[in-house]
């Protein structure tokens, strides 16, 4: 719809800057709310506006942690989420961009049947198969470790089937002249295959590392050691945390605090992703 | 710089197509061959097999007098240029054109050298450090033939590297094309659907139909003496006149189903009653000088090129398609009747069936 009616123009924007402040009031609210002191939240009106105790409420998260959600510091609980999410987004690009490259580029036996049986994982996510998964991490020794926090989570069907996709949009000609350049599949992979998908590369980052960040229920399961909690989980602790009140202003400052990283790593990716979109390599 | 021989070299593929079969031909040092033909040919799968893209199911081939069947493309010493230039697109120029040498591990000073020295042959000095898709579409070919050259392969392989540009930079390319084969002295295999293209280029033309051979030769030979009817309407633009009929009971006249007989100077080859196909090109044929021309033409529609006139029409009386190229600009009507002259000569005669070609007696 290519129109240029003021009243149109109006509306539309209205419609738009509705929306935005509609999904923005819950953020703003836990802004404001982590500047408090316990009180201001209990009691109604609501503050609307910024308080005053927000650098001490920061650095009591940041240093000491709450003594009734276990005393972990909030850093603690943060490094804990990135080692994770990180851990989750690489291993999954690898795992799913050398499984795709095996499956486009190679013929062997089965090789539709295993890209099928890669594809049907895609039913049977964490949440069906939480069970068996669980029992196989214990009898692993895995539990309250790393390893146990992130390798249950990195194989993906999702971003082998992206990747799959991509390859398969590369010109038969360009693996021709590399072979003829005397570029080996490992050589081709590294030189070739990687620097192209770069662009996939960073918008797989921005999907995955958003997902390994907001995981909750695995970690809830596998960690039972406070030095590997992690910041949604911590949230999830300081709200029921016993008998006491929920500490709204904490909870509060712990939410924004999760919030950083994700928004950090959507804002820095971003322009890679776009200019991928923009320029296209063909 | 080598010879290639191809031995009887077939390609069947596992579902059972069979795409090029018994294509036998020698190729000598510093020649430019092209093997042309409509799509579909197997063209460009005797090219693929050649550069080792492709395996070879039957026969051999030899580069230098070695067996390369079962070598690696880039064991076997050659580089090719391709139709969609198949530059890799996160590369700059320099870096494309390096890519190959790298991976043989040549000295960087050496690779430099060969870069620079490309570049200034094919005028990309000034392109060096851009991204293909910042070049022109000539421009890229341009870069994909650089990157060919800096290898200096024994064999130059071109998988339609034309067909992607636009008319005029088509011929500036082929010029150049020419050119550069004339410096580097190396043996060029070429491919092209486009008959232009590979009569101007070409020392020998393979020209290939339904993946076998249908006649490999000078570009004159081609034009002169084609070897079967296929050929003959392959080559020259606008394609050969092609009248079919029955040769007559004097063995100087063709008699067509739906129209009087034809008579022809000189006796026809073959016996009473044979289906033959009497070809003529239409720059061959002329306006007769009085009217006892041999071949009457029903005027259709006239295409005026300015250099020439082409004329589209029928034999009178018959429905069988003729054309004439005549010099210069010329003003026929729709439905005049053209009396045409030929000389014994320019006509070729071919089976109907086999479409192989009949030598006219002499006499």
């Amino acid at each position: 719809m290519v129109e240029n009616r003021p009243i149109l123009n109006f509306v539309t924007h209205a419609v738009l800057i509705l929306g935005v402040l509609f999904l923005c009031f819950p953020v703003w609210m836990a802004l404001v709310a982590s500047t408090h002191g316990p009180d201001a939240l209990s009691k109604s009106p609501i503050p609307l506006w910024f308080g005053g105790q927000g650098w001490d409420n920061y650095t009591q998260l940041l240093s000491a942690g709450l003594p009734a959600a276990g005393g972990v510091p909030i850093g603690m609980m943060m490094l804990n989420s990135l080692i994770m999410a990180l851990v989750i987004t690489f291993g999954k690009i690898a795992i799913s961009i050398i499984s795709a490259y095996a499956i486009v580029y190679f013929r062997f036996p089965f090789r539709m049947a295993f890209f099928w049986m890669i594809f049907l994982t895609l039913m049977l996510p964490v949440e069906v198969r939480i069970l068996p998964t669980f029992d196989v991490v214990t009898k692993l020794g895995m539990l309250n470790t790393y390893a146990g926090l992130t390798i249950p989570l990195i194989a993906s069907a999702t971003a082998t089937f992206l990747f799959r996709q991509f390859f398969l949009t590369i010109p038969d000609e360009l693996v021709e002249a590399a072979r003829i350049d005397r570029a080996g599949p490992v050589r081709f992979f590294i030189d070739i295959l990687l620097p192209m998908s770069r662009t996939n590369i960073a918008a797989l980052f921005i999907i995955l590392f958003i997902y390994g960040w907001n995981q909750y229920l695995w970690p809830l399961l596998v960690t039972t050691d406070e030095a590997l909690y992690t910041v949604v989980m911590g949230i999830q602790r300081m709200v029921n945390s016993g008998e006491s009140l929920p500490v709204w202003h904490f909870v509060m400052g712990t939410a924004v605090l999760g919030m950083i990283p994700p928004v950090v790593v959507v804002v820095a990716m971003q322009k890679l992703f776009v200019k991928g979109l923009v320029e296209s390599e063909k | 710089m080598a010879t290639l021989n191809l031995n009887a070299l077939g390609k069947t593929y596992p579902g059972g197509v069979t795409a090029a079969s018994d294509v036998s031909a020698e190729i000598s040092d510093g020649e430019f061959v092209v093997l042309v033909g409509p799509s579909g040919c197997g063209k460009s799968t005797i090219l693929r097999m050649i550069a080792g893209l492709e395996t070879i199911t039957t026969g051999q081939l030899d580069i230098d007098g070695s067996r390369v069947n079962d070598r690696e493309p880039g064991e076997r010493d050659i580089a090719m240029v391709f139709q969609n230039y198949a530059l890799y697109p996160h590369m700059s120029v320099r870096k494309n054109m390096e890519y190959g040498l790298k991976n043989e591990g040549l000295p960087k000073a050496q690779i430099a050298e060969r870069i620079s020295e490309a570049a200034r042959t094919l005028r990309l000095e000034g392109y060096l450090d851009r991204k293909p898709r910042q070049l022109s579409g000539g421009q890229r070919q341009r870069v994909a033939m650089g990157r060919a050259i800096v290898r200096q392969p024994k064999v130059f392989l071109f998988d339609e590297p034309l067909s992607n540009l636009d008319a005029k930079l088509r011929t500036e390319l082929r010029a150049e094309l020419k050119a550069l084969h004339h410096r580097l002295g190396a043996t060029f295999i070429y491919v092209t659907h486009d008959q232009v293209e590979a009569m101007s280029l070409a020392d020998r033309i393979i020209i290939m139909n339904a993946g076998r051979v249908e006649q490999i030769g000078t570009p004159m030979d081609l034009y002169l003496r084609p070897a079967t009817r296929f050929v003959a309407e392959f080559i020259g633009s606008p394609s050969m006149n092609m009248l079919e009929g029955r040769i007559g009971a004097d063995r100087a006249s063709l008699s067509f189903d739906s129209a009087p007989p034809l008579s022809l100077r000189g006796d026809l080859p073959g016996v009473e009653g044979q289906r033959i196909a009497l070809g003529v090109r239409p720059e061959h044929l002329d306006l007769a000088g009085d009217s006892a021309g041999r071949i009457d033409l029903s005027v259709r529609f006239v295409e005026q090129l300015g250099a020439d006139t082409v004329v589209h029409g029928a034999v009178s009386g018959a429905e069988v398609p003729l054309a004439v190229r005549l010099a210069g600009v010329q003003r026929h009507e729709t439905g005049t009747v053209l009396p045409l002259s030929y000389a014994p000569g320019n006509l070729h005669l071919f089976d109907a069936d086999s479409g192989r070609r009949l030598e006219v007696e002499a006499g």
